[in-house]
């Protein structure tokens, strides 16, 4: 048992290091240290640097390009990207539907999707929830019907995250109705371009434009963009769903939020008040907690000693943590917290903010936003009914 | 990076369950709790274990042992709710070890490990709460030594132990003393504690000590430190066997016809049980594999993983007693006891706000595992 990181684990972080410093631009590390609006530009940007130096699928094994990095070292260079100010990647296409097509897409497929993903050239986005279908995704209802080489598509998806920028979309689909829901699910690729696709914005209660409605009506979709056998969507859903999880805890960015958190306290004088003060430090033991749960996962999914029940935790720990940084952030500022001028958000901006602290301007819109982490990527109520499986049966 | 045990680590934890299991029944506790909450025996079974000299080195009739096999240790005997207090001789094990001269290590080591000795830090006062810096304790020089006048409270079998480790003041400087129990000036009154283990009050008067170190507060420091990493591990085999105990529990008790455990809102609360007892778990790792590192960086350390202990043993315990009914109030049932012993390791070196206040003073910019 050891807490250290191997002198060549060290030594991998160092050149991490050096290189997000000498490749993140400037302008963008700005916005995310202060929470200001990214642009598809600032994200595609980060995107395709990465995708050059062959990281934007740093979780890829080799033989599909990838760097073959262990769980250490991928969470390495997630924690040295965070800490630099590096925005999220965009987890659709190299995160969550690379790693789908490597394990389940023919060579053909993998040949025509994989480069553009690995590139950042091709911005991916996720069909899987509905109107209807929740924490219950089993019961999607969008219907794709085979006639002869293709599949004609009708339904709607919703909350599809950046879909605005899509290009492509993976979906779950009904394919069939026959038996358990589950068992008729098929994972369809689609081309947001084709006639029949309609992406229509939510605005969420912040204010900002970050997820969609997207409705197909007779949607023609090519067979070849099926993803491994009919009505066999629901396994490769599941894969794609345990894959990183280690990274759904966010630890990195929330030791980074954690250093902000304190300087907004010191900009807004709660620093030297007790009560506010033992908040911090409560939310620092909770990082430090989280940080070493996700630790435990990591070392163990190195050794190849997989058998730790607790990755279940990571998901409600780590968002709940999001939630109370960006709400003691907001109740720094205080006051200064109720304005809402959306102008002020967005890097540049030179106007009067009211109380003279322009970096108040996102704290509430933020704490707005970060309500979502407890509800997506199955909420945490369904998150504890799993948990509670591994305690009770 | 590696939270795995090595196969010795695993095979001593294996033999203290052992004897957990076959020679510490809930009867026999429930014995030496009736008969004073001590029992000398069973604290000679632990010396023959090697677990009293576990700190002690080698050359001295110890084990020689680390953090992470103290660890070991402790949370086997959380799980099996032990009330002799092993912990005390991985202090004085430790502290002797670290801190005293040639001569004294010689007197008293192989005395600790062979379980001959059982040394105890008498450390708390009535004025100074979880404070270690605050002390009324005077020390003076005397012929062959000095002399104590002190009173030491809620020290664990203060009147059945050999021996004291005691912080007092020479002049304005703290400094930690060895005090024989049977020695002149010394009186003890013994009591039962929450848990059913036993504490006193020691009463000092002009009696003879041996000095151990003129730096006591880095020894202090560094004692009550040992005292914390090994109150979490014993917290967090405390902790797994309440869960285990609930878990059956709700699987077992029907109401309405069925299983309680069919029920959402246990559900949930078992999941946040779970949740609480990893995040002690994490954090009681971190504690012992920072219990080596610079005072600093090992104080703080403590200071975060003690917190969070706290807290994950006030939502256990009470939780535990909730799902459990009737039953959990009950003096009879075996899981009552179990609450007992997390409400006492809360509150034993520094309840949850002592802590969270030593968090919150020693906060820097930047904070994670490795900072």
């Amino acid at each position: 048992m050891d807490l250290a990181f191997t002198p060549e684990e060290q030594q991998f972080r160092e050149d991490i290091r050096a290189w997000v410093a000498a490749n993140l631009p400037s302008d963008i590390s700005h916005k995310v240290h202060n929470a200001l609006e990214l642009t598809r530009d600032d994200m595609q940007r980060w995107a395709k640097i990465l995708g050059k130096k062959g990281w934007l699928g740093h979780g890829w094994p080799k033989e599909f390009g990838g760097p073959g990095w262990n769980s250490v070292q991928k969470h390495l260079f997630e924690e040295e990207c965070a800490l630099a100010g590096a925005p999220r990647v965009v987890p659709f296409g190299p995160v969550m539907v690379a790693p789908v097509i490597m394990a389940f897409g023919n060579p053909e497929q993998q040949k025509r999707f994989l480069p553009g993903i690995a590139s950042g050239e091709v911005w991916w986005s996720q069909g899987y929830s509905e109107p209807g279908s929740g924490s219950d995704l089993a019961s999607v209802k969008t219907r794709a019907e085979r006639q002869g080489n293709k599949y004609i598509v009708n339904g709607q998806k919703t909350w599809t995250t950046l879909g605005q920028y899509g290009e492509w979309i993976f979906c779950l689909v009904r394919t069939s109705t026959e038996g358990k829901p589950q068992t008729g699910i098929s994972f369809l690729l689609i081309d947001m371009k084709s006639p029949g696709v309609t992406v229509r914005p939510i605005i969420m209660l912040d204010g900002g434009h970050e997820v969609n409605e997207v409705f197909f009506d007779n949607v023609e979709v090519p067979a070849e963009n099926l993803i491994g056998e009919e009505n066999k969507g629901w396994t490769y859903a599941k894969h794609l769903l345990s894959h990183e999880r280690t990274n759904i805890a966010d630890v990195n960015r929330a030791k980074r939020e954690l250093e902000r958190l304190k300087r907004i306290a010191k900009r807004e004088g709660v620093w030297e008040d007790t009560r506010f003060r033992d908040e911090i430090a409560k939310l620092e033991v909770d990082v430090v907690a989280l940080e070493m749960l996700v630790l435990r996962v990591l070392a163990a999914e190195k050794s190849g000693k997989n058998s730790l029940d607790i990755a279940g935790l990571l998901k409600i720990r780590g968002s709940e943590i999001q939630q109370r940084y960006s709400e003691l952030m907001m109740l720094a500022a205080g006051p200064f917290a109720l304005p809402l001028i959306h102008e002020a958000m967005e890097a540049g901006w030179q106007g009067d903010f009211p109380g003279g602290e322009v970096a108040n301007a996102p704290l509430a819109s933020t704490y707005f936003n970060l309500r979502k982490t407890t509800i997506y990527g199955g909420s945490n109520e369904v998150q504890r009914n799993i948990v509670s499986q591994v305690v009770l049966g | 990076m590696d939270f795995d045990f090595s196969d010795d680590q695993v095979q001593l934890g294996d033999a203290v369950r052992k004897w957990v299991d076959k020679g510490y029944t809930f009867e026999r506790r429930r014995a030496t709790e009736k008969a004073g909450g001590f029992d000398r025996a069973a604290w000679n079974e632990l010396a023959e274990l090697g677990l009293c000299g576990l700190y002690v080195p080698e050359d001295d009739g110890g084990l020689g042992m680390g953090p992470v096999e103290g660890m070991v240790v402790m949370e086997e005997l959380g799980r099996g709710i032990v009330l002799e207090p092993l912990a005390q001789s991985l202090i004085a094990g430790g502290v002797l070890a670290g801190y005293a001269d040639a001569t004294t290590k010689a007197a008293w080591l192989p005395k600790i490990a062979s379980g001959e000795a059982l040394v105890v830090l008498a450390y708390q006062e009535r004025g100074a709460r979880y404070a270690l810096g605050t002390c009324e304790a005077k020390a003076t020089q005397a012929p062959g030594g000095y002399v104590l006048n002190a009173t030491k409270s809620v020290v664990p079998v203060g009147d059945q132990a050999d021996a004291f480790i005691v912080p007092a003041k020479i002049n304005s400087q703290l400094a930690l003393f060895l005090v024989e129990r049977q020695s002149a000036g010394v009186t003890t009154r013994g009591y039962g504690t929450q848990d059913g283990s036993r504490a006193a009050e020691v009463v000092l008067k002009n009696a003879p000590a041996t000095l151990i170190t003129q730096d006591g507060l880095t020894a202090l420091e560094h004692a009550v430190d040992i005292g914390i990493a090994a109150t979490c591990a014993e917290a967090v085999g405390v902790m797994d066997k309440t869960m285990a105990l609930t878990a059956e529990y709700l699987n077992t008790r029907k109401q309405f016809g069925v299983a309680i455990s069919s029920f959402q809102a246990l559900r949930h609360r078992a999941a946040d049980m779970k949740m609480q007892l990893e995040l002690a778990r994490s954090m009681s790792y971190y504690a012992s594999l920072k219990l080596n590192a610079p005072a600093p960086e090992r104080r703080a350390a403590m200071a975060r993983a003690k917190y969070q202990l706290g807290q994950s043993m006030r939502f256990v315990g009470q939780q535990s007693v909730q799902l459990h009914g009737g039953i959990g109030v009950t003096d009879e049932y075996i899981g009552s006891h179990y609450f007992k012993k997390l409400t006492q390791l809360e509150m034993t070196f520094g309840d949850s706000l002592h802590q969270l206040g030593e968090v919150a003073s020693r906060m820097q910019d930047t904070a994670g595992v490795f900072a």
